[in-house]
């Protein structure tokens, strides 16, 4: 019987001199008390030694990987005859290795934990029983090879893509909430100087693109703020601006806060490009997941995890409660209600559902996440289908489950009525956000449509070419205009929207706060 | 300097509780060093295999005069243990004179050497643990450096082993009866993490012995290779603790298997590597995380509950003690491996 052991000097064939010892691998330790036995127990058959480091490098990722490398199976199949093949059988350390070694070399392998003993035995007489290698020469070869493998497996490291997803949404939160503190110091600053602003303009990048701009309260009925403000707002701002009870500062006190407003700039542009890197990103990486939950909880997923790979090894379960660690282990402490959603909640999925259909729809996209996981993380497409398969099976089944708590609540009236209340406000949030943009895209598309119609009117009408070049020329100014006019529009429509939003979200909080006080009671 | 004198604050910071605890809690630890007697009142937690606790207390206490009497001694000016005189770096340093306690450039501090073979104590206005510097001039992770002369003018140089960062060293200091790590073992580490105890884990096997450091994750494993790169004892392996067949061509026959892993299966894990890589009746030491095993019960229950698993893996523990103050909800548990009688 032989017996397979790599040492990180190369390989070792040794020969078990009494075969019926494996059999009673309690009482084999005997036979390796002393380095006599040993030797009277093994006997070394062949030793191949690894040319230098990157050949042992690679027979050792192979060895770790269960793999046989190309060098063991030319030693094994140049030390064993082809009879012995037949006749004898090999014992291997790692089944994997053995499952590999059987199946190439056809030959009979043993590798189960009967051989842990015996692996033990040759593992501490290992200096007497390879009498050609020194003990400092083999300590030398394990620290070279562990660094070198260590580094090996570092640089190789498989899930070096998803870091650039974790340091990404980390550092996209980060900046969020840098430009927070940032946007509301130059508020708090620069209201010193016009604390009628603050009031007036709530977006941050607007208000420091204003204070740069203008300066001075005083310069503000002289500047143009058409390209940044609404007309109605540009309006509001310089009436504020005229009678303003702000106090004066320096020419000074104002460059600083122009440095302030340029950070502010600067972040939020670079902001945009950082989301649009994420957003490429976990589309190449995880496309079902993305499709499902979006990019942003995606990467939340992932960054919480660790890596895409662990959080495909994450059960459904764990990915619904993820990042709610702290309530989970409260709860399972105090023997109460284990939390129904972390990250997953801000998924537009759950943001649908009404809020007593909330954890069960979380249920729902957890399980599915855990699938579209599965598929980005092992599968082989690029697309995502299953992604937008299982998006599509939880609306329909949020749908259901809408339709039902209605029909159910039609019998009770103040049920009905505080639900269809739920709802309306519910169908509100989602088309208010939803139509607005595609509103303003389809008139802007329309209305370029219907002056198409008109100018090739005009220019079938008037036949000679100068004067259609004079017109066309006339046409691009008026589009010109018109492209303006309707940015404005846009902009004023967004700013409303944006206010609204803000509305909604204090009285949800407020609604939100008053529950849980209810709760507590 | 400037460097020097930052992390020296820093470390001034983020050890307040040690100096603190110092004079309290742990005041027994620090000058009866592991005396039994004295903790007595927190013997509770212990109970755990403590059937012949009692006689081996007071077997050990008897050993123990000597000293104590060593001790007294000392006021008098211990001649032999020098004295820190930093001539090079006391200058450095001279710009914070003695705003604080500790050991300071200018103090005096004596070492004297620890129960434990291969770790120290220095005993100045604090008193800290410490370890040889196997790689002198340089420090690990920011700790302080304490050099000392001795009377044939041969410097020595230690690192100051903080126990709020390490459970060995906590273990050291809450009076682990045997540590089993001592100068010429060959370790065992499960759960190296950045390296840092790893690196006092060396310095106390010394050149002779040999520490295998396993860490999973690759963001520490990058620290603990860099560590590992100026220590030669110290063989860091990039790979998962539950697997050791992947990293059974490194790792010989080792005395002492030391885990730190915090896993739910961590038990099993040690039982794993001992089959492979532990020495009969060679020595398992495991740091346990009561809430990394189960959240919901009490740390008593979860640390009761683990001795079990341990026994069906063959290792027979042999003490056991809790972590405070050093670490919340943590117990050290010593055992033997048994393979075969």
């Amino acid at each position: 019987m032989l017996v397979l052991y790599e040492t990180p000097a190369g390989y070792a064939l040794f020969t078990l001199l009494d075969d019926g010892k494996i059999e009673k691998p309690d009482s084999i330790w005997k036979d390796f008390e002393t380095p006599e036995q040993a030797n009277k127990t093994v006997k070394l058959r062949a030793f191949t030694k690894f040319e230098n480091t990157t050949d042992a490098l690679s027979a050792v990722t192979a060895l770790v990987e269960g793999k046989l490398s190309k060098n063991l199976k030319e030693f094994l199949s140049k030390e064993i005859s082809e009879k012995e093949i037949k006749k004898e059988s090999l014992i291997v350390g790692d089944a994997k290795l053995g499952g590999a070694i059987s199946k190439k070399l056809n030959m009979k392998v043993i590798s189960d934990s009967t051989t842990l003993d015996l692996y033990r035995g040759i593992r501490t007489q290992l200096d007497s029983l390879l009498s050609g290698l020194s003990s400092s020469d083999l300590s030398a070869m394990v620290l070279g090879l562990s660094h070198s493998l260590s580094r090996y497996k570092l640089k190789f490291s498989p899930d070096k893509v998803d870091t650039m997803i974790v340091q990404a949404i980390a550092l996209l939160d980060d900046l969020d909430k840098e430009l927070n503190t940032y946007a509301m110091r130059v508020k708090e600053w620069y209201g010193w100087h016009f604390p009628e602003m603050t009031k007036l303009i709530i977006d941050n990048l607007a208000y420091a693109k204003i204070v740069k701009k203008m300066g001075f309260r005083s310069n503000c009925s002289s500047t143009d703020l058409s390209d940044i403000l609404p007309e109605e707002l540009e309006q509001e701002v310089k009436e504020a601006s005229e009678i303003s009870m702000g106090t004066e500062i320096s020419e000074e006190d104002l460059e600083n806060i122009h440095a302030l407003c340029d950070q502010i700039i600067s972040i939020t542009e670079y902001r945009t490009q950082l989301y649009e890197y994420l957003k490429n990103r976990m589309n190449a990486i995880a496309p079902n997941l993305t499709a499902l939950v979006g990019d942003l909880v995606g990467a939340r997923l992932i960054a919480h995890a660790g890596s895409l790979m662990t959080l495909a090894k994450h059960p459904a379960s764990t990915i619904q409660i993820l990042g709610a660690e702290k309530a989970l282990f409260r709860a399972l402490k105090t023997k109460h209600d284990t939390p129904k959603y972390g990250l997953i909640y801000h998924a537009s999925l759950i943001g649908q559902a009404g809020p007593k259909m909330k954890g069960k729809i979380a249920r729902m996209v957890a399980t599915k996440a855990a699938l579209s996981i599965r598929v980005d993380a092992l599968g082989e497409t690029d697309t995502p289908d299953i992604g937008i398969e299982n998006r599509g099976k939880v609306e329909a089944r949020l749908r259901m489950l809408e339709g039902r708590s209605g029909n159910n609540n039609s019998s009770g009236d103040r049920k009905a009525a505080g639900n269809a209340k739920n709802q309306k406000k519910h169908a509100f949030v989602a088309s208010s956000s939803y139509n607005t943009s595609a509103d303003v895209t389809m008139t802007s598309a329309s209305e370029s449509n219907k002056r198409k119609a008109e100018s090739d009117d005009e220019s079938s009408s008037k036949k000679v070419k100068k004067e259609k070049k004079e017109k066309k020329e006339e046409k691009e100014e008026k589009k010109e205009k018109k492209e303006k006019k309707e940015k404005k529009e846009k902009k004023a429509k967004v700013e409303e929207d944006v206010k609204e939003e803000k509305k909604e979200k204090k009285e949800k909080k407020e609604k939100k706060e008053k529950k849980e006080k209810k709760e507590k009671k | 300097m400037y460097a020097w004198r930052v992390t020296l604050d820093l470390q001034d910071y983020l050890y307040p509780s040690f100096s603190e605890t110092q004079t309290n809690s742990t005041f027994n630890c620090f000058l009866f060093l592991g005396d039994r007697g004295g903790r007595g009142g927190r013997g509770g937690g212990r109970g755990g295999f403590g059937g012949d606790r009692g006689g081996r207390g007071g077997g050990r206490g008897g050993g123990r005069g000597g000293f104590g009497g060593d001790r007294g001694g000392r006021g008098g000016g211990r001649g032999g243990v020098a004295k820190r005189g930093g001539p090079g770096r006391g200058g450095a340093r001279g710009g914070r004179g003695g705003a604080r306690g500790g050991a300071k450039g200018g103090a005096k501090v004596t070492v004297e050497p620890h129960r434990h073979e291969g770790v120290f104590i220095a005993h100045g206005k604090e008193d800290y643990l410490l370890t040889k510097n196997l790689v002198p001039g340089e420090s690990v992770y920011g700790e302080k450096r304490i050099a000392i002369e001795g009377a044939d003018g041969t410097k020595v140089e230690y690192r100051v082993w903080n126990p709020f960062r390490s459970k060995v060293a906590a273990g050291i200091l809450g009076g682990v009866d045997n540590i089993h790590i001592a100068p010429g073992k060959k370790v065992l580490y499960l759960g190296g993490a950045s390296g840092t105890t790893v690196s006092h884990v060396a310095d106390i096997v010394g050149p002779e012995g040999l520490v295998y450091a396993v860490e999973f994750s690759h963001r520490s494993g990058r620290d603990l290779i860099n560590m590992a790169k100026k220590r030669t004892n110290v063989i860091p392996i990039i790979e998962d603790a539950r697997h050791p067949h992947k990293y059974r061509m490194l790792v010989g026959m080792v005395d002492v298997i030391f885990a730190d892993v915090a896993q739910p299966d961590q038990s099993r894990i040690v039982g794993i590597n001992a089959h492979h890589f532990l020495k009969n009746n060679g020595h398992v030491v495991i740091s346990i995380k009561a809430n990394c095993i189960d959240s919901t019960v009490d740390a008593a229950t979860v640390f009761a509950g683990e001795i079990p698993k341990l026994q069906e893996q063959r290792i027979k523990p042999q003490e056991q003690l809790t972590l405070e103050p050093f670490e919340r909800d943590h117990a050290l548990v010593v055992g033997k491996y048994v393979r075969s009688k």
